[in-house]
This record gives structure tokens, C-alpha cells and sequence, in this order.
């Protein structure tokens, strides 16, 4: 690379090779179908030096589907070793290049305009300058950066024109004073479909936070190693976490309709929510044979769920909860990723939902920590009850904290036992399909959850 | 007053100097005075020793009989420094000595110028001391600021004679409506803070039991009286004072009558009497409290502390115990991260076990809400809620533990304190009762009564430990001063370490976050005057399983981690997280050290 190529170059140079790099990058959604086409939208030059620094935003064709991505672009006169893995053609992807992207941070601390591309910290921000990003590598459909100790950089990668609900939920939740977010302290924002969109939000980096699902099966492998104890009984119980955890949920929803209301849905729409849940049925039957077994018993859950509550309220919702959504910190718990489900359309992830659908897929998710050391070992009766006692125990737990504190239409999500059910039995219904398609050896878990629900009868 | 008793009749002292042997004619207590005594060589003036120092716990009834009465002694205490200076101790804690009816473990003083006489005498205490100097050691004791027993002379007099000159050394009152607000600690034993007392036909105010009458502080000459009691032990040489129940000097209508502003002021006048004339000398807090109440102890942060130059650090015991049971370490993460910064002549105590002792049992949040409260109550309502236990026991007897939780308590911020017994993993004997069960003697050899005392074995205050696992027979520092894999061989190993790691006492302290709950990892930092770091970083797995983590150690960017007890080098801190794997209960000291070009370490 003795002759570093002009932007423009670059960037028409690039997208040549994006077809053939896109599908290898974790964070790419559209893994399913080839791409056909990528087309340049807008590049910005941020830093004009060595190295260079481009933002890049893109038009990924894959047959029916065009969608938006953002990318960071560098180019430099000598590519370090460590960077050779991120080499696309010319150019390479420089969210890794701790040089290329300090910059970023400077230039919301300094609330910048660079073309059409507005950095800017939330009112009141001040921020510390001069530190080097290192990226975070357990990121699954963004990118982030951690700039020092003391910030973390989310860029969006799959674009959605308009303001992103991460950002909107944060800001909304930090204006009611709500203790269980990371606050806003700056946004990255470009121009895309003629709107303006959130490509990026910076946030405090809380460097000692260890998320739910360590927690939780940390305390699942000391119940599993002790053959006689219960596990309310075991060092380790994890109840009493579950239960600030429940509480810290229930007062994030509270936080969230405070902030930003809720509606009321009457019967018509709640038979529009649980026909969306036996299309997803319908779908996945067709793909996964073993969920047909299940097939009446779901149909019934469903359907009774029509009935089981005149109305439902609806509000502003975290859309994608399970413990790998919350961190515990020394100060508590905390919420992260207000976006939604990344698979779900746009307007799925902006639109109000039901509470309890998150305290659904917290629930499920504590049914996967109980079960997940059990996967692919030889079958154990008595490892698979402790399981379930665990699970039971700290699903409990998280619903007695989260009633302390949740809004006053959901209340305890136990009294809402049919819809939550179906809420419950949908994700696993979605848990089905993702196993089926990614890790074979876990579809275990989803069945049998659903076996169990569906026999139970009423929520336990 | 011919027919009256003698106001030093209850102290069982006749025969050696104590308070009251004779009055004035003034009406004044004659009292022992320093210059009675021969006083003990010091050890050379080191302003901040105490803040790097590794404490040592020894009761004087447990540790060492030399007059072969069955009861430990000063003397004996004396005959076994050459151990302690062996394992590397610079600080002996010796709870009270002073004579006593033993009403309340000798925390009920009846002289504070006279030494139990089954201890031996104040010239056998300079013996020690100056022994103890002589090898590097120095010696703090606990003092009670309080209050005394309802057995010392100045109460005797107080009571009989109130226009005397000891009338007003006792918070009197013709009824027992006063200080409503202040609650009774010792709820199970005592129903009022007012006592009736037919002598004088008052109520007298006691904050504790009815048979410790609290001092009255408003008086200026109890306040110059306590001075003197200082001056006196700090004359015949001794290093400092715990000062035992702080909060509680004072009293004022419509207050709960603790932490008061005036009781402030005169530890402050006490500290000034250490600095003008015992410079090096320290006192240390017990106020059990939490971390954020007790930093009003150390006094004005602003000129580096003008009360207590230490204080313990009551809440991280438990919680060390609380993680270990959980495997996470947020127990221990959080009452560091709510641990204020301390004024910079300052430092933590820091113990796993002492002489008497907050239940271990709270591993469940519920309970751990509970402490919140209880922390929130007096320093000695632990007793009454109290399970003691020795540290071996408590774990099982299982070594790796002990040696995670020795390591732990030599390397978390504040200077550590050993309780005698717990590093031969000593146990104890929970028939003689929650008080005396951790009191037993000291193991030191397979003999008869443990080498603690030649007596006959009905005659010693309390059973040596006899049981199969703990008995004397397999766990005494004899045995374990042969091995060189025993405990105390690898404890006396730790502490040499930690002494060549000034960090350890001085440094700053910083928790190093990684994504595997159960791993404490945290960074010890000092800067020399040379403009050299010493830099340590501690990594403890709380955990029974083996563990992998990833440090962040991105600011040490091509320096490489050295093992400390084995001097091991370990590959060089690159552009990415550091991983380790540590096994179960396992943990790693190193020294971060700057490579140069061929990766050595320099």
C-alpha cells in the first residue's frame, strides 16, 4: 500500500469487494441470501491523515431486500499485523484500528458537523478527550467501541431510517431519572432516506459489569455440584438476585411508561397480537417436524389467550429481554440494548408491546440457564430436577420483585398466567426455530419447555 | 468515713501499686504513676509503620502460661516473640490486660493502672513490650474510653461521696427520664440505659451493662483523668490503643447520644496529646459502623486525619465469606466500591477472624439486607448475634480455601490482622459455648496441654483442642515449623512476600472488572519517590471450579506479569485481554514489570 488512493477511490474500489466480505462479518443480518449488489450511499471523510478514517454507508441488494449499513473505512501506508483480518480491498474495516477511530470520540465531545453528519452530546455532557478505543469483541448485530475505561460507542450497523428506539428509550427513561440504564451522553447522527437516523450512541462504560447469564449459571453449576442440596439450600442461590433483577425490570417499565405513556388494546387487537403468534407457529412448523407433537396443545394456549384478558395495555417495551440483556454492576442491575429483536422488522421493534412479553423472554431465558449445563450430556433425572427447581425458584423470584414495583395494569405477571403463557410458549416457539437452524443439540430445551408449559396447565 | 469500705476493696490488688491505695487529703484517688515503673526501650520512629504492618491478634489468657498456673500470662506472651518475629508479625493486638472483675471479657476495667494479676504485673508488661522492641514488634492494647466497672475506685468514691472530687465522674440523675432517645444496645440483658443506685440514691447512665457506669465526658477532669490514663501506658513505652466503643463518649437531650460532635473533639484533643508527645504512636477506631459513617473517625481529611489513625473495617469480613460461598465477587466489589477514600495518614484494619465476631451465616441477600440494619446498631450488639468460629473450621478444613482467604486478607486494602491459631488452621470447640470456643489455648507443640503450660490438665482455663482432625496432637506450630508445606510455613511465606511489595500497605486500589463474576481481580499501585511503580495485581478465584478470565490489562501494554512466591514470568501484556486460568479457590499475585526489547523482564 505505498499510494494511499483518494477517498472517492477508495470508497468505489470498496464496495466491490463488500459481497464478498459482508457475509463473514458476525453483525451481518442477511447471512440467508447471497448479495447481489452493494451500492455506495454516502461517504464522509472523518479524519484526513494516515490513518484515514471514511464513514461509509451502503446499500446491501439480497433478491427482494435492500437494506442500509454503515461501515468504518481506513486506509493507511503500512497496515499493522493486527489489522490484517479486517482487510477488505482496498481499505479496511477500522472499527479494530484503535488509531483510526479515536477521533470519533473527539468529535462528539466537541459536537461537530462533518458534512451531514451530526456528533453531539446529550445536554449538559461533558466529556473527557485523547482516549484510544479498543472494540468490544462479544458484540453480536452492532459494533461497539470502549474509548479509555470510561466510554462505550454503539455504532448501528443495520441502518433504519429515523431515530433508533435505543436511542429514544434511553433518552426518555434518563429524563425520568431511572436507575437501571447506562444515561445517554452523546449520538452519532446522518441523513439516510432523506430522515435523520441514529447511527451511533455513546454511552458511561461500566467496566466491571458481569451480565445475567454469567451470574445465573454460575449459581446453576454450584447447585449442580452438590448432589444433595436444594436450591434454596446452596451457597449459590441465585434468588435473591433474581428478585432485584425482577425489580429492576418491573421499575424500568414503570420508568418507561412515565416517560413515554402507554395504550390500551381492546379485543380486536388482541386477537391481531395472538394471530401473529400462529403465523410464527405456522412457519416454523413447517421447518422444525418435532414441534408438531406440540402443535394442538400451542393452537389452544394461543387461542385461549384471545379471551383471557378484556384488553391489554401496551407501551414502549425493552423488546428482546433475557439475561444476556442486563449486567449486574456493583451499584445493581442495568438494562442494555433498547432496540428490540435484531431479526424483527423495523416497525416491530419501534411499536408498542405488552410488558409481560418481556418478562416472557426473561423467564424463558432463566429456563435456558437452568437447563444449559445439561445439553448434550448423557440424560440425568435427578440433574434435570435440580434444574427445574432452579428455574422455578428464580422465576419466582424475579416475578415477586418486578410486582413490587410494575405499573399498574400488569401488576404481578403471575396474574396474568394465560397471556403470559402464550407469550412464554411464543419465544420458546421462536427459541425452536433459531435452535433448529443454529445449534441442533439445544432444540432439547425449547421442546421440553414447551412439553412442560402446555401440560402444566396455568403458569407456575 | 471510719466503717466504710475502702474505695479500692473491690480490686483484689493488695500487694502491687493500683489506684486508690491511698486519698489525698483532698479527697483524691492516689494512682500509680509511669515514673513508678521502669519504661521500655522503643522501636525506631516510623510515622506511617501502621499502615503497612502485619497485625497479630493474641489473647494473653490463651497464648502462653509461664508461671504454670493454667492461665496464659505475660510472661509467657514474652517467651513466645521469637515466633512471631519468625512469621514475620510487626504488630501485636493484645485485648485488655488491665485488672478486672471479668464481667464483660476485661472490657469492664476496674484499674486502668493495674494489670490483671493472673496476667502478671505492669513491670511484667514492660518486660514485654520491651522484648517485643527489641524485635521489631510493636504492641497496641484496647482501652475503654466508655466507661469503667462499677468496681473502680472512681465510682466507689463517685457514689459515696458526690460532692467529693469524684462526684461528678458519672452521668447522674435523680430519675431515669433523661436521653430517652438513645437506644438500650445490650437489649436482651438490660431494660433501661438508667441504673438506680441505693448508695447514692441516684440513677447513674450506662450505655452498656448496668455494671459499667458510663464516664461523664462533660467533666472536664474526666477528660483530663482518660488523658492521663494515655499518658501513662504511653510513658512506659506501649505503640497505641484501640479505643474500644467510641461513638458513645457523650450525650445530649434529643439526640441518640451517639457520634456526637463533642465526642469528636475530644478524640481529637487525644490524638493532639499523640502527636505533641508520642509522635509515631497510633489509636485505632472500633466503630462498627459502616465504612462511609466510621471515615468521621479518621477525622479532617483536609490535614490528613487529626482523630484515629485507624480504624477496622468491619463489613468486608463477612462479605469475603458471602463471596466465596456465592462465587461472586460482587459481595466483596460492593462494600469496596461504597468504602470512602481515607484521609492520607490514614489506614484500614483489616481481619477474617477475631476474638469475638459477626455471624458468618449471611450468605443470603435477605440476610445480607438484614446486615445493613445491623451495621447500622452498636459496635457490640455482635456479641449477642454473634457465631464464632476459627477460620479452619469455617472452611472446612480445606487448605485451598485457607490459603485463598489468607491471601485475600493480605492483599485487600488496610493492614491485616491474624487472629492467633489461624495460620496452623486451628480449630475450635463449639461445646464450651459461642464465647470461649475460638479462646482455647495456643497449639504450640504434640505435649501435654499443647505446650501451652506445664499445669496439671483439670487446671487449665480452658480444654486444649483434642478432637482427631484439629487436636494438638496433628495441628501445633511444632509439626508445622518442620514442614515446609505446612500452613504456617506458607503463611510466614506470604507475609515475607507482601513486605517486599510496599504496594500491598500504600498502594491505591483498583478493581480490575472482567466478565467471569467470579473472579476478584484488583490492582495495587505505588509510586516511589524515584519516580519507580511498584505495581501488583491480585487475582482471586472465588470459585470451587477452575476458571479462565480476561484482564484488561491494555494500560501495561508490554510489560509482563512476575509471579511473586515463584518469580515465574508470564508472557507479556499484549494488544488484546489478558487471559489467565486459575484453578478452583486458586489465586495469583504478580508484579507487573517492564520488558525490554528480548521480552526479559526487567
Amino acid at each position: 500500500m505505498s499510494e494511499v488512493p483518494e477517498p472517492s477511490e477508495l470508497v468505489s474500489g470498496l464496495v466491490a469487494g463488500l459481497p464478498g466480505w459482508l457475509p463473514n462479518q458476525r453483525w451481518f443480518a442477511g447471512k440467508d441470501r447471497p448479495v447481489l449488489a452493494v451500492r455506495p450511499l454516502r461517504s464522509t471523510v472523518l479524519h484526513d491523515g494516515d490513518p484515514l478514517l471514511v464513514h461509509v454507508m451502503v446499500e446491501v441488494e439480497q433478491q427482494d431486500r435492500r437494506e442500509p449499513y454503515q461501515l468504518l473505512v481506513g486506509d493507511r501506508h503500512e497496515l499493522p499485523d493486527h489489522l490484517r483480518s479486517s482487510w477488505i480491498g482496498p481499505g479496511y474495516e477500522a472499527s479494530a484500528d484503535s488509531d483510526a477511530t479515536a477521533p470519533l470520540l473527539d468529535l462528539i465531545a466537541g459536537n461537530s458537523r462533518v458534512d451531514t453528519l451530526v456528533f453531539e452530546t446529550e445536554p449538559g455532557v461533558q466529556l473527557e478527550t485523547g482516549l484510544r478505543a479498543r472494540p468490544i469483541t462479544s458484540e453480536q448485530s452492532n459494533t461497539s467501541l470502549v474509548f479509555g475505561h470510561q466510554y462505550i460507542l454503539k455504532l448501528f450497523r443495520r441502518l433504519t431510517p429515523g431515530p433508533n428506539p435505543d436511542l429514544v428509550r434511553h433518552r426518555a427513561l434518563h429524563a425520568v431519572g431511572c436507575e437501571h440504564i447506562a444515561e445517554p451522553l452523546g449520538s452519532i447522527t446522518g441523513e439516510l432516506a432523506g430522515q435523520p437516523t441514529t447511527l451511533g450512541m455513546l454511552q458511561p462504560f461500566v467496566a466491571d459489569a458481569v451480565d445475567g447469564w454469567a451470574m445465573a449459571t454460575t449459581s446453576v453449576r454450584d447447585l449442580m455440584a452438590e448432589a444433595d442440596l436444594h436450591a434454596d439450600e446452596v451457597g449459590g442461590d441465585f434468588a435473591a438476585e433474581a428478585h432485584r433483577l425482577g425489580h429492576a425490570v418491573g421499575a424500568v417499565h414503570s420508568d418507561l411508561d412515565r416517560a413515554l405513556g402507554h395504550e390500551q388494546l381492546g379485543p380486536e387487537r388482541l386477537a391481531g397480537v395472538v394471530a401473529a403468534m400462529q403465523r410464527r407457529l405456522d412457519a416454523v412448523l413447517t421447518s422444525v417436524p418435532e414441534l408438531g407433537a406440540y402443535e394442538a396443545e400451542l393452537r389452544a394456549a394461543f387461542d385461549k389467550a384471545v379471551d383471557a384478558e378484556e384488553s391489554i395495555t401496551v407501551q414502549h417495551v425493552h423488546g428482546d429481554l433475557h439475561l444476556g440483556q442486563v449486567l449486574r454492576t456493583v451499584s445493581g442491575w442495568l438494562l442494555i440494548d433498547f432496540e428490540g429483536e435484531p431479526a424483527a422488522p423495523a416497525e416491530d421493534r419501534v411499536a408498542l408491546h405488552s410488558p409481560l412479553r418481556d418478562v416472557a423472554g426473561m423467564l424463558r431465558s432463566f429456563d435456558y440457564a437452568a437447563h444449559q449445563l445439561l445439553v448434550g450430556q448423557p440424560e440425568d433425572h435427578q440433574l434435570a430436577r435440580r434444574a427445574m427447581e432452579w428455574s422455578r425458584r428464580n422465576r419466582d423470584a424475579f416475578c415477586d420483585g418486578y410486582a413490587e414495583v410494575a405499573t399498574r395494569s400488569v401488576g404481578d405477571p403471575r396474574g396474568h398466567a394465560t397471556l403470559l403463557r402464550a407469550f412464554e410458549l411464543d419465544k420458546a416457539v421462536y427459541e425452536v426455530a433459531y435452535e433448529h437452524a443454529n445449534r441442533p443439540e439445544w432444540l432439547t430445551v425449547p421442546l421440553s419447555s414447551i412439553a412442560r408449559i402446555t401440560t402444566e396447565g396455568d403458569h407456575q | 468515713m471510719p466503717g466504710e469500705p475502702r474505695p479500692d476493696a473491690a480490686l483484689g490488688l493488695d500487694g502491687v501499686p493500683h489506684t486508690g491505695e491511698g486519698i489525698s487529703p483532698d479527697g483524691h484517688l492516689i494512682e500509680p504513676q509511669a515514673e513508678d515503673f521502669r519504661s521500655a526501650s522503643l522501636v525506631p520512629r516510623d510515622p506511617n509503620w501502621f499502615k503497612n504492618a502485619v497485625f497479630y491478634e493474641a489473647l494473653v489468657r490463651a497464648f502462653s502460661d509461664a508461671d504454670g498456673d493454667g492461665t496464659g500470662d505475660l510472661r509467657g506472651l514474652a517467651s513466645r516473640l521469637d515466633y512471631l518475629e519468625w512469621l514475620g508479625i510487626d504488630c501485636l493486638w493484645l485485648p485488655p490486660f488491665y485488672a478486672s472483675p471479668l464481667r464483660d471479657g476485661g472490657y469492664d476495667i476496674s484499674d486502668f493502672r493495674a494489670v490483671l494479676p493472673e496476667f502478671g504485673s505492669v513491670e511484667d508488661f514492660v518486660y514485654l513490650l520491651d522484648e517485643a522492641h527489641r524485635r521489631g514488634i510493636r504492641v497496641v492494647t484496647d482501652l475503654v474510653l466508655n466507661h469503667t466497672s462499677d468496681a473502680h475506685p472512681w465510682f466507689q468514691q463517685s457514689r459515696r461521696d458526690p460532692d467529693g472530687p469524684y462526684g461528678d465522674f458519672y452521668v447522674w440523675s435523680d430519675d431515669d427520664q433523661r436521653y430517652a432517645d438513645a437506644r438500650i444496645i445490650f437489649v436482651d440483658t438490660e431494660t433501661s440505659n438508667w441504673t438506680y443506685d441505693p448508695v447514692r440514691g441516684q440513677f447513674y447512665w450506662h450505655r452498656f451493662f448496668s455494671h459499667q457506669p458510663d464516664l461523664n465526658y462533660e467533666n472536664p477532669e474526666v477528660q483530663e483523668a482518660m488523658l492521663e490514663v494515655l499518658r501513662f501506658w504511653l510513658d512506659l513505652g506501649i505503640d497505641g490503643f484501640r479505643l474500644d466503643a467510641v461513638p458513645y463518649l457523650f450525650e445530649e437531650e434529643g439526640t441518640n447520644c451517639e457520634n456526637l460532635p463533642r465526642t469528636h473533639e475530644f478524640l481529637k484533643r487525644c490524638r493532639k496529646v499523640v502527636d505533641d508527645e508520642y509522635p509515631g504512636r497510633v489509636l485505632l477506631a472500633e466503630a462498627n459502623q459502616w465504612p462511609a459513617d466510621v471515615v468521621a473517625y479518621f477525622g479532617d481529611d483536609a490535614i490528613g486525619g487529626d482523630e484515629c489513625h485507624m480504624a477496622f473495617h468491619f463489613p468486608l469480613m463477612p462479605r469475603i465469606f458471602m463471596a466465596v460461598r456465592r462465587e461472586s465477587r460482587f459481595p466483596i466489589s460492593e462494600i469496596l466500591s461504597q468504602t470512602p477514600e481515607i484521609p492520607s495518614g490514614c489506614q484500614w484494619g483489616i481481619f477474617l477472624r477475631n476474638h469475638d465476631e459477626l455471624t458468618l451465616e449471611m450468605v443470603t441477600d435477605d440476610e445480607r439486607d438484614y446486615m445493613y440494619t445491623e451495621y447500622a446498631k452498636d459496635p457490640r450488639m455482635k456479641a449477642n448475634i454473634g457465631i464464632r468460629r476459627r477460620l479452619a473450621p469455617l472452611l472446612e478444613n480445606d487448605r485451598n480455601q485457607q490459603e485463598l482467604f489468607t491471601a485475600m486478607l493480605l492483599s485487600l486494602p488496610g493492614s491485616p490482622v491474624l487472629y492467633y491459631g489461624d495460620e496452623i488452621g486451628m480449630g475450635d470447640n463449639i461445646w464450651l459455648g459461642d464465647r470461649d470456643a475460638v479462646r482455647t489455648p495456643m497449639q504450640w507443640t504434640p505435649d501435654r496441654n499443647a505446650g501451652f503450660s506445664q499445669c496439671d490438665p483439670n487446671r487449665i482455663y480452658l480444654p486444649a483442642i483434642s478432637d482427631p482432625v484439629y487436636g494438638y496432637q496433628a495441628i501445633n506450630v511444632e509439626a508445622q515449623l518442620n514442614n515446609s508445606s505446612s500452613l504456617l510455613s506458607w503463611t510466614r511465606r506470604m507475609i515475607e512476600v507482601r513486605k517486599q511489595h510496599p504496594a500491598f500497605g500504600l498502594g491505591s486500589f483498583t478493581e480490575l472488572g472482567s466478565s467471569n463474576p467470579s473472579v476478584l481481580a484488583f490492582l495495587r499501585r505505588l509510586a516511589s519517590d524515584e519516580g519507580t511503580e511498584d505495581i501488583v495485581v491480585c487475582v482471586n478465584n472465588l470459585s470451587r471450579f477452575p476458571q479462565p478470565v480476561e484482564l484488561d490489562l491494555s494500560e501495561h501494554q508490554g510489560c509482563a506479569p512476575v509471579e511473586l512466591t515463584g518469580g515465574v514470568q508470564f508472557p507479556t501484556v499484549g494488544e488484546l485481554p489478558y487471559l489467565l486460568t486459575l484453578p478452583g479457590h486458586g489465586f495469583y499475585w504478580f508484579q507487573i514489570v517492564r520488558t525490554v526489547d528480548d521480552g526479559e523482564a526487567r
